[in-house]
């Protein structure tokens, strides 16, 4: 026991020193004049621009914008990402009826269909939400098809023995059998969400996180770029606790052992 | 004895890959009392899960009559108990056993008593809120079964549900299915690949014939209910009777056997 202890402290210990040890190295080599600080500034700039824009709430405001469109969006993508997933997992007719069409129009970078998406919706918030919930739509629906069909055909069996209804099928085995996936495409999903709403907001925005970093990068402003960088990351990172929350309270069957890390 | 299933020349055959078609059951003819348990041995891969999934409606036969005469109107025909572990991993044990009844709409005040009813009968009653990850094999199968008498069933479709069972395990719980059905006495099919089994659980064997299944023999057992399952090994009734059916039994394995070939 003492051994394993001593190389999980020794784990946590490392994992807290590295990002510390680099911090450290960057604000000396910036200080040292070995780093531009024009291009790369330092930790202390940063911290030195992030506080103010965070205590005067403008960088709140602008990160509140971009959370409602990347929640509006994520919803209006992953609600009929699941519903046409199932679709295509339960019954092969839509799946032939549809697959194709998926499969021609999945692998086009979605940042490809922005001028497109700008013509057709405006310069308005239509055309930011549409964007990533066009990018949520498919990796739900792609990981919710394959979610149904994954599900071991017994409980497809099981349920048309006990005289399930259509509607049956729906809601007691594939949702709930392909949950799991669903929630990976969730996952999947938020990343991708992140990444368009800084190339969403580039064009024809008023404000933003993504809209932050471009108007940063305009005036040459290092340190308000880097700051947004921080937000960012920050809400990853919430997103994805988020998503895990979510996933524990709506899958309680699932096995903890699966579920750790 | 009123007659509960009848099945008149059935057939069934599958088309396999390249165009070749499997022959799987040729013409069986076989009348099932109702309130009679049968049981059903035979090689493996000589179709008789393909008989089950026909009387349970999942699959349909190429030939042939399959007549189930139901018991009482609203009743459903059959439920199943599957081989393979079948409880939905999303439901609780509870919501496993009462998943027949809400299928059925049956309300919620009405299946209440039922599956509590099951659940004591089962030994479950202490795991009604668990999780199918969390039970053992043998907990697993008892839901199962459990799932299937509680959706009362005109007529009851088991397909070897101990056969993943360590022997202990199985012992046990074929002790257990004898005293649910004899509390409730339903028409039972029952297939397995164990002479024991069979004479242990049924009131005739069926044996079946290698590949394409057809009916070889059919044997009474003669032995008293209720069954001590320990003491009935070493009956010379049950000793002649598995002696019979091996004899029949052996033929056809080696048919399998030779044939040398697997679907």
């Amino acid at each position: 026991m003492g051994k394993r202890w001593r190389e999980a402290f020794a784990a946590r210990t490392v994992s807290v020193l590295s990002p510390a040890l680099l911090l450290a190295g960057w604000e000396l080599l910036a200080r040292a004049g070995l780093v531009d600080v024009r291009v790369f500034s330092s930790p202390s700039r940063i911290l030195g621009t992030l506080i103010p824009a965070l205590l005067s709430g403008e960088l709140l405001y602008h990160t509140w914008v971009s959370v409602c469109r990347i929640v509006l969006g994520f919803a209006a993508g992953a609600l009929p990402g699941v519903v046409l997933g199932l679709s295509m997992g339960l019954f092969p007719f839509v799946r032939a009826a549809l697959q194709p069409m998926v499969a021609v129009t999945f692998p086009i970078p979605k940042l490809a269909i922005m001028p497109l998406i700008l013509l057709v919706f405006g310069l308005g918030e239509t055309s930011k939400v549409f964007t990533i919930a066009v990018g949520v739509f498919y990796l739900v629906l792609i990981n919710t098809m394959a979610g149904v069909l994954n599900i071991d055909r017994i409980y497809l069996d099981v349920a048309r023995s006990f005289g399930a209804s259509r509607r049956d099928f729906y809601l007691t085995v594939a949702l709930p059998g392909a949950l799991p996936m669903i929630f990976a495409g969730f996952k999947l999903g938020m990343g991708t969400a992140l990444l368009l709403i800084v190339a969403a907001e580039l064009s024809a925005a008023r404000a933003g996180v993504g809209y932050w970093i471009w108007r940063a990068y305009d005036m040459f402003d290092i340190e308000r770029m880097f700051s947004a960088l921080l937000m960012m990351s920050a809400l990853g990172f919430v997103f994805s606790y988020a998503l895990d929350v979510l996933e524990r309270w709506v899958i309680p069957w699932k096995p903890p052992s699966s579920s750790a890390g | 004895m009123e007659a509960a299933i009848v099945i008149r020349g059935v057939s069934k055959v599958f088309a396999g890959r390249n165009g070749l078609r499997v022959a799987a059951l040729e013409q069986i003819d076989l009348t099932i009392g109702a309130g009679e348990f049968l049981c059903v041995v035979g090689p493996s891969g000589c179709g008789k899960t393909t008989l089950l999934r026909i009387l349970a409606g999942l699959e349909q036969q190429s030939a042939g009559r399959v007549e189930i005469r139901s018991g009482e109107p609203g009743k459903p025909l059959t439920s199943m108990v599957f081989q393979e572990t079948s409880i939905f991993p999303w439901l609780t044990v509870k919501d496993n056993v009462a998943y027949g009844l809400r299928m059925r709409r049956v309300p919620p005040a009405v299946q209440e008593p039922i599956v509590e009813h099951y659940l004591r009968l089962t030994g479950l009653d202490k795991f009604r809120d668990a999780y199918p990850h969390q039970l053992s094999g043998g907990m697993k199968q008892r839901v199962s079964v459990a799932r299937a008498f509680a959706n009362d069933p005109s007529i009851l479709l088991l397909d070897e549900p101990f056969g993943s069972l360590d022997e202990q395990t199985r012992l046990l719980m074929q002790e257990e299915l004898l005293r649910i059905w004899e509390a409730h006495r339903k028409t039972a099919v029952f297939v397995t690949h164990s002479i024991d089994e069979a004479i242990f659980l049924g009131d005739r064997v069926l044996v079946m014939t290698a590949r394409p299944g057809r009916v070889k023999a059919i044997l009474e057992v003669d032995l008293p209910r209720p069954r001590d399952l320990v003491n009935l090994r070493s009956q010379p009734a049950f000793l002649d009777l598995s002696r019979t059916i091996w004899h029949y039994l052996r033929e056809e394995v080696r048919a399998e056997e030779h044939a040398g070939r697997k679907l």
